[in-house]
């Protein structure tokens, strides 16, 4: 198979894709359609008669930082939170202080959780484009996987958005501006494939394990599963950009977290 | 693990034309995924006994191949799922333990020649033993810490029949993205937030098993880069179910 052959294939791929988003859309909007159950009841089931705000300030704790009580209308005006941008290996580790955007305090946990796995499925998608344009990538697999990937992520961005709106809340519709402002040095500085691979492995595990550390913090039960139906996927595209980059592509027994991106930050 | 670039030319070719087959029935399957979490959840509140489960949510069936082993599942989680956190760890313990055994026999099968993949099995095995533990804590009084007998009967005719380095990997492959359709499924019946995080913290773990096991079998990129995690291939407890 040569890569004139394996490109067709993408772009024919691209096609249908394309045309086939608007049925997938449609699909989605029933696909959260909630059922009778109150509010209350699903608190109940899922908190054990927890508040919501008791809900935010455990989840605060276990989520690594002030950035969801912040967008979940605490007291604090501000806060700020650190960026998801540890580039794998150690090589070249980017971690930077960015602001929680305030969110409007009427926001669910669910949207604001949404909106946030949204935006970070749309800088996943930017950056894998920037990935695709930049040059860099010269080995032609690596540059189609970065399609195929790319592909699954803005599917995975519409399945947020259009859960985002079911919950009530307006979808977050591009890359989140405050993890691309961390990332921008690293962005910056790339300089080959490798530098391009291991980013693209910091974001698919930072997805993975935002998504991880989002389940049992949605009220609406079914995102549970709509998350982590999301996060094993990012988890088997970090394996396999491991393997490619030579590393350990299970490197732990549990999913991690230390590269979680607080939900609110940058939307 | 190393991938070459012609593993990798190969494995994205393969990706792409289930990319196109997936998009007609994506919206169907995460419609039914969903379906099913909430014709479930009342009745767990409920405190429905599993018998009137089974009424309530009608019998769906379908299968899935472990290894050359035919296993029946469920389609629908309330006849599938045991009512509370604990029965659930306790049956994803013993699922856990079942890895873990079927990974010992495949080792001590001499089958496994290539010495990374064997490394690579005792480290999965190493994972499983671990996930059983964390799932035995979670289940407290319920834990059984056996494995899961039904379950490893099943796969023991596809271990004992292997014949190359591949048949005994092909089996680990399916067990593995079983494991992760099946905690996926569970995600949808439990309730508390430390069995959730839980089940969520080791799903992952088992889909990149299966990514790396599939790398090395040349498994079809359908199964293991899907575009979504789905519980296609669940392990059915009412089917198998703990001690």
């Amino acid at each position: 198979m040569n890569h004139d052959h394996i490109r067709r294939e993408a772009r024919a791929s691209q096609a249908e894709h394309d045309a086939a988003l608007p049925l997938f859309r449609n699909a989605l909007t029933r696909l959260f359609d909630r059922d009778s159950r109150s509010e209350a009841e699903t608190s109940s089931l899922l908190l054990g008669g927890l508040t919501r705000r008791s809900l935010f300030h455990i989840g605060g704790v276990s989520l690594a930082g002030a950035a969801l009580l912040a967008a979940c209308g605490s007291d604090a005006k501000s806060a700020t939170t650190s960026a998801v941008a540890t580039t794998a290996g150690g090589v070249a580790t980017v971690s930077a202080t960015v602001p929680a955007t305030m969110a409007v305090p009427a926001l669910s946990s669910d949207v604001v959780i949404l909106r946030t796995a949204s935006s970070i499925e749309e800088l996943a998608v930017a950056a894998y484009q920037i990935a695709i344009d930049s040059g860099l990538v010269t080995t032609g697999a690596v540059a189609d996987a970065a399609k195929l990937f790319q592909s699954q992520h803005m599917e995975h961005s519409q399945l947020f958005q259009a859960a985002t709106k079911q919950a009530g809340g307006s979808p977050f519709t591009t890359a989140n501006p405050a993890v691309l402002k961390a990332l921008q040095p690293t962005i910056a500085g790339l300089k080959d494939e490798q530098g391009i691979l291991m980013l693209a492995l910091d974001l698919e595990l930072a997805a993975a394990q935002t998504y991880q550390s989002n389940v049992g913090m949605v009220t609406d039960l079914a995102l549970n599963k709509a998350l982590m139906s999301v996060g094993g996927v990012e988890a088997r595209h970090a394996a396999v950009l491991a393997g490619v980059l030579g590393q350990n592509p299970v490197p732990l027994s549990f999913g991690g977290a230390t590269k979680v991106i607080a939900a609110g930050t940058g939307v | 693990m190393d991938i070459s670039e012609q593993a990798l030319r190969v494995l994205v070719a393969q990706a792409d034309e289930q990319h196109r087959a997936g998009m007609e029935s994506l919206p169907n399957d995460i419609r039914a995924l969903h379906g099913e979490t909430r014709r479930l959840r009342p009745v767990l509140s409920r405190g429905t006994d599993q018998r009137r489960l089974l009424r309530t949510a009608g019998i769906g069936t379908a299968a899935v191949v472990i290894g050359s082993q035919l296993l029946p599942i469920a389609g629908f989680l309330p006849r599938a799922m045991a009512a509370d956190d604990a029965g659930i760890a306790a049956f994803a313990q013993s699922v856990e333990l079942t890895a873990v055994a079927a990974y010992t026999a495949a080792a001590s099968s001499g089958l496994i020649t290539t010495k990374a993949v064997l490394a690579a099995a005792t480290a999965f095995a190493g994972h499983h033993t671990e996930h059983a533990a964390a799932f035995g804590a979670a289940a407290g009084k319920s834990a059984t810490n056996k494995l899961n007998k039904i379950l490893l009967d099943a796969l023991s005719p596809s271990l004992g029949a292997a014949t190359t380095e591949n048949d005994v990997l092909k089996i680990a492959y399916d067990l593995e993205n079983a494991a992760a359709a099946t905690y996926l499924f569970a995600l949808g019946a439990l309730t508390t937030q430390a069995a959730l995080q839980l089940t969520a913290s080791i799903l992952p773990i088992e889909a990149q098993h299966a990514v790396v096991l599939g790398q090395v079998i040349g498994a079809d990129a359908a199964t293991m880069l899907p575009p979504f995690e789905t519980e296609t291939a669940f392990v059915d407890p009412a089917k198998f179910p703990v001690g």
